[in-house]
Order: C-alpha cells, then sequence, then structure tokens
C-alpha cells in the first residue's frame, strides 16, 4: 500500500480525509485498531495544522501519505503552513488531579503515545511531520 | 453517521444520556449543548451523569475536552461522572490521556447504577436532617 491524499488543511475538509484513508486501508485489509489509530492521527494533526498554521489568506493544503512497509505503517504529513513544529509544544502533566488539569494538549500527546516515533522537519516552505505505527503481521492485509 | 445522544428521562438526581456513533471535532459542539442544561443544574441538580459509550465507535481529543469539561462542572459541585461499556478504541484514548479515573468506568449500566445506589444510601445514611 503507497497511497497520497491531498486536502485543504480545513477542519470542514477533514471528514473527507479520514472517510477517504479509512476506505483505502480497509480495502488493503488493514485490521480495524490500526485504521481507528490512523484517523485519530490524521485527525489531531489536521487539526492543529488548521488550527495554527496558517496566515489568513493563504490557500492551505496539506497532502497526507501513507505507506505500508514490512511491520510499520509510515504517514507523512506535509502542509505550506507557516513553521510549526507540534512536537515542541509542552507535554500535558497527566499525572496533576484530572479536575485540575488544562483541557489542551492532548492531541499531540495521543499521536506520540499511539505512534512507535514521530519526527518533525521543516522542509523549505512544508511542515512535514513523519508518524511511524507498528504493524504486527495479523494487521497487514498484504502478509501472505 | 456522526454522533447520535440519547437523553433519558431524568431519575432522581441522576441524568444517563447514551452517545452513538463519533464524538469528534465535528460533533464535540453537539454533545456540550445536549450536556449544558444537564451541568446548568437543575432543581435540585443533577449530581450523576451516566455517559453510557456502548453505541459510540470513535473518539478524538475534542470529545475528551468535552467529556473533561462535563466532569470538571460535576466535581465542583461534589457531582460525579461516570463512564459505562467504552469500546476498545475509546478505552485505549482513555486510558492514553487518563481521562477518565478507572475506579468511573463500568461495564454495565446496571453496575453503574448499583455503584450509585450505594453512593446515595450512604449519602442517606449519613445525613439526619433528610
Amino acid at each position: 500500500m503507497d497511497i497520497r491524499l491531498s486536502v485543504p488543511a480545513e477542519r470542514e475538509r477533514l471528514d473527507d480525509l479520514t472517510v477517504a484513508i479509512a476506505a483505502v486501508m480497509e480495502r488493503h485489509a488493514i485490521a480495524q485498531p490500526v485504521i481507528d489509530d490512523v484517523v485519530l492521527i490524521a485527525e489531531e494533526v489536521v487539526c492543529n495544522a488548521a488550527d495554527y498554521g496558517f496566515d489568513a489568506g493563504q490557500e492551505r493544503e496539506i497532502v497526507v501519505a501513507i505507506r505500508a512497509a514490512e511491520a510499520a505503517l509510515h504517514l507523512q504529513f506535509r502542509d505550506n503552513g507557516r513553521p510549526f513544529d507540534p512536537l515542541a509544544q509542552p507535554a500535558p502533566d497527566l499525572d496533576a488531579d484530572i479536575d485540575e488539569r488544562p483541557v489542551g494538549g492532548l492531541g499531540v500527546h495521543l499521536v506520540r503515545q499511539l505512534a512507535r516515533r514521530v519526527d518533525y522537519v521543516r522542509d523549505g516552505a512544508y511542515n512535514v511531520l513523519d508518524v511511524t505505527l507498528d504493524l504486527t503481521p495479523s494487521e497487514t492485509g498484504d502478509a501472505p | 453517521m456522526h454522533l447520535e445522544i440519547q437523553t433519558a428521562p431524568r431519575s432522581g438526581t441522576t441524568q444517563r444520556v447514551a452517545l452513538f456513533g463519533r464524538l469528534d471535532t465535528h460533533s464535540y459542539p453537539q454533545l456540550d449543548a445536549e450536556l449544558a442544561p444537564v451541568l446548568d443544574g437543575g432543581d435540585p441538580p443533577v449530581m450523576s451523569l451516566v455517559l453510557d459509550l456502548a453505541g459510540l465507535n470513535y473518539i478524538s481529543s475534542a470529545g475528551i475536552r468535552s467529556i473533561f469539561k462535563a466532569r470538571k462542572a460535576l466535581t465542583a459541585r461534589n457531582g460525579k461522572l461516570l463512564v459505562v461499556n467504552p469500546q476498545p478504541q475509546i478505552q485505549k484514548v482513555f486510558d492514553v490521556v487518563k481521562a477518565v479515573p478507572m475506579s468511573d468506568i463500568f461495564t454495565s449500566v446496571a453496575e453503574a447504577d448499583a455503584y450509585l445506589d450505594m453512593v446515595q444510601r450512604k449519602v442517606v445514611s449519613g445525613d439526619e436532617d433528610e
């Protein structure tokens, strides 16, 4: 599986992206829990980019590439917004009293926890976020 | 399908709300709006909110924030938010962000009701004026 999807980085268009991601992964017989993780990661990354990444009036585009290889699933999010490193945000303090905790920062934390690794680079005019997930043999439709 | 919300008739100071579908960045305002009158109180105010998640398939951080807000509003008046029957994706996200203490998650509505009855009996027997 090696696919590339491009959508405007806007909350209103998020469904177009996640529905397409889920459909492609289902067609490749990827296990539902993995699809859930990928859809969740896509929602969190695209929402962050849409909220923080763009200047008013700027054309917003985000390209998502998904590639399955051996025991891993590689996701890459590439947007043309201003430099924004989601990994530079402070981690939420999950051990603080639940009722005292601020409610922000959870999206990036979820992405980090669900992924094996997450890397950010600024590549020219683009923010590039690479997310790698573990894929066990039973989760890959491509396995023999 | 997105989010469907079923609010049961109130039973004493306990309100049960069942969620179906997806609680995410698109649908969380719907839940906030539905819960607003519950959290505003009433007379007497709702003290226990039971969220039945058996029919909920997906939650993201936006949905978690709605549940956090509801929990904060209730605990501010010594109320409780209980969660019933979270499906695997929901439980996984709850675990990762420690959204709800394990002791407030139940595997059935009956179990949550029994717990609330027990809490209620303690409150009544401990309050001589009632």
